[in-house]
Order: structure tokens, then sequence, then C-alpha cells
């Protein structure tokens, strides 16, 4: 084998990383085909996430924003265009490897929580490490605490999800999200079911998590308070952005 | 994972009680059903202990007149072996082969002791060449038996485990509940399992007691003869023993069938309801595996947003239809352990005296097939399951 002089390509400068794209779509279209009836729910949407942006979407009910956020969490896929993650077309991931990738990098953070009833609030938290191969349930164990405790629920680790509060249970979703240490939070519309104050709690969590650990946040939202909040707003209407 | 599983099956428990009872009670089913099969094919492999080929039944009905009813039946005996073509003719009580006449005794003690429950049967010196028992120690009955004291019996290998234990049979005393000694085991044979292919080997014993006094020979007593005939014999030589029969006796009437015959005929009857107990059963099985099915169908309705949420934490859909698949395997593991350790009383209380070997097997059939039925039920469901779109089980609630 030969050696050559050629440089290897220099690693990202710490600067440039929020021009560094972590998510494109690219003339994305999603149309729900029924029996009888055919739903364009997005329409030729062209839109880059950035590593380390803070994005907030709001829009009117059956406007598109859960379907983009399925396909931005590749829960679904486009029936036109493509979504690319860190530069690679999604199209290309077969379903195992589509698995990893919302394992290791997505966070989901959901309206109604979805939390498992059955499950302890660490249990619940842990399931995102549960799919990871080869972590030890010790490490597990300990990143889950780790997480709840960032989301200050470190004392109702062996409390079950009926025995907790709105807000508790967004928290605890939040923890979920972040056990896996993911590099994009996809919420939508978190506080939909909280009062004011709980919501400002989750908005805060948001916040800090993207600020402290340049976590990328994509953010459902009817609160236009919230989403001014946010450094970038997009908007929505019929399936195609506006602005 | 599997601890994972556990934690939810734990949480569960509640609804997955019902599930466990379910399977328990079919697990008990199924061991019912394989008990039965097994000890079935458990018995039809012993050794029966005699032969039947070519071995033909006469049944005589006597006519009103009893004068001289001994000589006669002496005469027809002495006739019959004579006859070309017979080889052997014994006189006995009604529980023939395959018939469904039984006589059981327990009136025999030795030592005090109570024997088992006993099947009786007459027989003479000449049994043994009709029905060609396997005698394993001492001899058959002889003539020179005339001269005993005691009535000679030779008994079976079951008989004298259960009185003598390891002792040897012959030449033991046999009395009864008073203490009297009345019978002298001269003989013991394998086994007779006579009753039909499916029976167990019981405790028997043979009495020779044929050349008694005409008292013995009550009016409305019908002979039974069995005649071992040459292979290949047939209509001609059925004609023939009925024929002398009427000449000796003056017109007494004879029906003659094979041995071959009455076991079939017995067979049929006995394994009618062995197979009304399997196509019942089946039923019930069919059942159960519909309340599975159900159950699980439902279950997974109930859990569509957490299958979908665990697609999007980074579940596959072979790893969520794996997830289900081992949740049945638990829980069916649990209901076959508890299934086990009430099918297990069984052996250990000793009912029924099945032997130890047919409860295992039966339990081990009957986990097996309760695997392999749940597996069935559940491998659609967890299909589906497996199928479930992430994005559409989420928006769901
Ligand atoms: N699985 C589906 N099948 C058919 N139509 C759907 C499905 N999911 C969403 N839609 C339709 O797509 C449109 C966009 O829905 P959605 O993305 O949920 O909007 P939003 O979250 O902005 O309220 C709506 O008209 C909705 O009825
Ligand atoms: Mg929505």
């Amino acid at each position: 084998m030969e050696t050559t002089l050629t440089p290897a390509p220099a690693a990202p400068a710490p600067t440039s990383l929020k021009n560094t794209p972590m998510l494109k779509l690219l003339d994305i279209e999603k149309v729900y085909q029924t029996d009888t009836i055919e739903t364009v729910a997005l329409n030729r949407v062209n839109l880059t996430i950035n590593k380390g942006e803070f994005v907030s979407i709001m829009g009117p009910s059956g406007c598109g924003k859960s379907t983009l956020l399925s396909l931005m969490g590749l829960l679904d896929e486009p029936t036109g265009g493509v979504i690319e993650i860190d530069g690679r077309a999604v199209t290309s991931y077969s379903d195992k490897e589509l698995a990893r990738v919302r394992n290791h990098k997505i966070g989901f953070i959901f309206q109604s929580f979805h939390l498992i009833n059955d499950l302890s609030v660490l249990d619940n938290v842990e399931l995102p490490l549960l799919y990871r191969a080869g972590m030890s349930s010790k490490e597990r164990r300990q990143r889950a605490q780790q997480a709840l405790e960032r989301v200050g629920l470190s004392a109702r680790t062996r409390h079950f999800p009926s025995q907790l509060s709105g807000g508790q249970r967004q928290r605890v979703a939040i923890a979920r999200a972040l056990a896996g240490a993911p590099e994009i939070i996809l919420a939508d519309e978190p506080t939909g079911n909280l009062d004011s104050v709980m919501g400002d709690e989750i908005m805060d969590l948001l916040l800090s998590l993207n600020r402290e650990q340049g976590t990328t946040v994509v953010m459902v939202t009817h609160d236009e308070n919230m989403a001014h909040k946010t450094e970038r707003l997009i908007r929505f209407f019929d399936g195609s952005q506006v602005s | 994972m599997i601890r994972h599983l556990f934690t939810l099956i734990w949480n569960r428990k509640r609804s997955n009680f019902l599930l466990i009872s379910e399977i328990l009670l079919s697990f008990f089913v199924l061991f019912v059903v394989s008990s039965l099969l097994v000890s079935s094919y458990y018995n039809y492999r012993q050794p029966a202990g005699f032969a039947y080929d070519n071995v033909w039944e006469v049944n005589v009905a006597p006519g009103q007149d009893t004068a001289n009813r001994k000589e006669m039946m002496q005469l027809m005996l002495q006739r019959l072996q004579a006859t070309p073509g017979v080889v052997a003719v014994t006189r006995t009580s009604s529980n023939t082969p395959f018939a469904f006449s039984s006589m059981n005794t327990n009136e025999f003690y030795y030592q005090k002791k109570q024997g088992p429950s006993t099947d009786r049967y007459d027989a003479d010196d000449d049994m043994q060449k009709v029905l060609r028992q396997n005698v394993v120690a001492g001899r058959w009955f002889e003539r020179r038996d005339d001269a005993s004291t005691r009535r000679p019996v030779v008994v079976n290998q079951e008989f004298a485990k259960a009185m003598f234990g390891s002792e040897s049979a012959v030449g033991k005393v046999l009395t009864n509940d008073k203490g009297v000694a009345s019978w002298q085991v001269v003989g013991v044979v394998e086994a007779y399992r006579r009753g039909s292919d499916f029976d167990g080997n019981n405790p028997a014993i043979f009495e020779r007691r044929v050349l008694e006094g005409p008292d013995h020979l009550d009016p409305n007593d019908r002979p039974v003869l069995l005649v071992r005939v040459q292979p290949g014999s047939g209509a001609v030589l059925e004609q023939r023993l009925v024929k002398e029969i009427q000449a000796v006796t003056k017109g007494w009437h004879a029906i003659v069938n094979t041995l071959d015959e009455s076991r079939h005929d017995k067979m049929k009857i006995v394994l009618t309801p062995l197979v009304a107990l399997g196509v019942v059963s089946l039923f019930l099985i069919i059942n159960v595996a519909l309340g599975l099915f159900g159950v699980l169908w439902y279950n997974i309705n109930q859990r569509r947003a957490e299958i979908g949420l665990r697609r999007a934490l980074g579940a596959t859909g072979a790893g969520i239809g794996g997830q289900f698949l081992g949740e049945m395997l638990v829980v069916t593991t649990l209901g076959v352990l508890a299934g086990v350790v009430l099918a297990a009383q069984f052996p250990l209380l000793g009912v029924f005296g099945v032997p130890t070997p047919v409860y295992v097997l039966a339990i081990l059939l009957a986990a097996v097939l309760i695997y392999v039925l749940t597996a069935i039920c559940a491998f659609q469901p967890s299909r589906i399951a497996a199928g479930i779109q992430p994005a559409v089980s989420l928006r769901e609630e």
C-alpha cells in the first residue's frame, strides 16, 4: 500500500456547526390515500434544519404539522421527495437502519405523552436504551436516573404514570427522549395538554437543552409566545410552508 | 429485554392472570387426554401373555335335561379333542378372552395380608395348551394336581409381585380371610391381559376347578370351551365341531366364533369412548385456541399506541413481533409450570394406579401441545403487531 501526502479532511470548526444541515427535506410530498378520499397532507415542502437550531412550527389544525414531524422522525415515508439525515438519503436505509437512526439520533415528545402505563417512570425512561445493543442494565439505569434528574423528577422513579400530573408526565417523556442522548428532538405540541404554568416549565426545559447541550429541537406549537422564544419560526398552511 | 418482558408481565398481572388460567386449564385438559392416550398405548405395548390366533370359542347351550350332565360334558371334551384339526380343548368360565364377562375378587390372603383386587379364571390342565400362557416360574396344572389337598392355582407376575413382593411365588399357600389355607401356587405366568389390547396388566389368578363334581355345574351354567385348531382351519371344521357336540349330547346347541373376531369386536367398543373423548377434547382445544387468539388480538389492538411508541424509540417491526411472541412464551411457561405442579400430584399421590412414566410422558406431551397451540395462536397477532404503522398508531389517541 502506498502512502500519499494528501491531508485528511478537516473536522468542521465548532463555529460552523450551526450551518451544518442535520435534516433536509427536498420537495417532500405526502398524500394519504384511502378508499374514497385522497388527502394531500404536505405539498412540495423544502426545509433544512441545521444542527443546534431550535425551530418552531405553527399552523392551523390539519395543515400537516404532525405529518411533517413523523416524516422527519422516519416514522413514515413521503409519497414524493427526499429526506436526508446527515447528508444521506433516507430511502437507502433498511428497516433495521431506520430503527437504529431513530434510536440513536432522534428523540420524540408527543402531545399525549405516550407513556406506557404499566411501566414505572424509570422503566419508561429506560425504554429507548433497551433497543440499544450492548448496553448493560446498570448503565441503562444510570442514564435513566440522570435524565430524570435533568427534568427534576429523580424522586418519582418508582411511580407509575397514572400517579403523576400532566406536567410531570411530559417531563418523564422528555427524560425518555433525553436518555438516548439524541441529536434532534421532535416535539409535537408538547404543551398542548398542559396549563400555561406547566407549559412554560416544559418550554424552559427544551430551551435549556438546546442552549446547554446543543440539541437540535423542532417543536410544533399553537402558542405564539412560545414560538417567539425560538430562533426560527416556520408557518404552515394547507400542507405548504408559508414563511 | 427478557427482564423487561417479565416486568411488563408482572405489572400486567391482573390481565395476564386470566390468560395464564386459560393456559393452565387447557394444559390440564390436554394432560388428562394425553394420560389416557399414553396409558392406552403403554398397555397396548405390554405383552398380552397369551395367544389368541387359531383359538375358537364354543358356547354350548345345554338342553333342559340335566341328567348325566357331567358325563356328557366329559364325553364332549374327549370327542372334540379327538377330532382331527383340533390341537387342544379347555373348559373355562365365561370370562374368556375379549368377553365382557369378568370375575373379580379380593378373597385371597397371604400371611394375614389381603391380596389386591384380582381377576379370577377357571382353568384346567389343558388351558395352557390352548391359550399358551407364558409360564415363567413353576408349572401349569397337571394330572398329579388331582392328589393335591389344596386347590392348585397359577398366578400372573402382577399378582405375585403384589402378594409376595420379591419372594418366589411358587409353593406359597394362600388363605381366606379366616386364615384357612385353601390354595397353593404351583406356577406363575408372565401376564394375562385378556380384556382388550388396551387393558392394563391386572393381577390374575387361575384356579384348577373344572373337573369337580356336578354340584359345580348348575343347570343355568353354560359351558364355555376354548378350542385351539390347526392353522388354516375353517368352516368345515366348525360344522364338524357343532355336529360332534350335538351327537354326543343329543341336541345341545353350540355357537362357534374365533377369538380374533371377538378381539376386533371388543376393540371397536373399547375405542369408541376413546375416540369420542378425543373428538370432545379436540373441540375443547379449538375453543381454547380461539380464546387465546381473541385475547392476543385484543391485547395487540389495546397496545397499538405502545407499539407505535416502541417503533419511534428504535424497535424494528420484527422486534415488536418478537416481543409479543416472547411475552406469550413467558405467559405460556407460567401457565404450563402451574399445570405441571398440578399434574405432578397424580404420580406423586399414585392415584388411578397408572405407572409414573405414563404420567411423565403425558405431561411432556401436554406441554409440547400447549406450546405448539400458543405459538400458532400468537403467530398471526404478532405478525399484525409487527406490521403496525408507527405514524398511524401514534396519532390514534
Ligand atoms: N393516516 C392518515 N390517513 C388519512 N389522512 C390523514 C392521516 N394522517 C393525517 N391525515 C390527514 O392529513 C392532514 C394533515 O394532518 P396532520 O399532519 O395531523 O395535521 P396537523 O398536525 O397539522 O393538525 C389532515 O387533513 C389529516 O386528516
Ligand atoms: Mg397534529
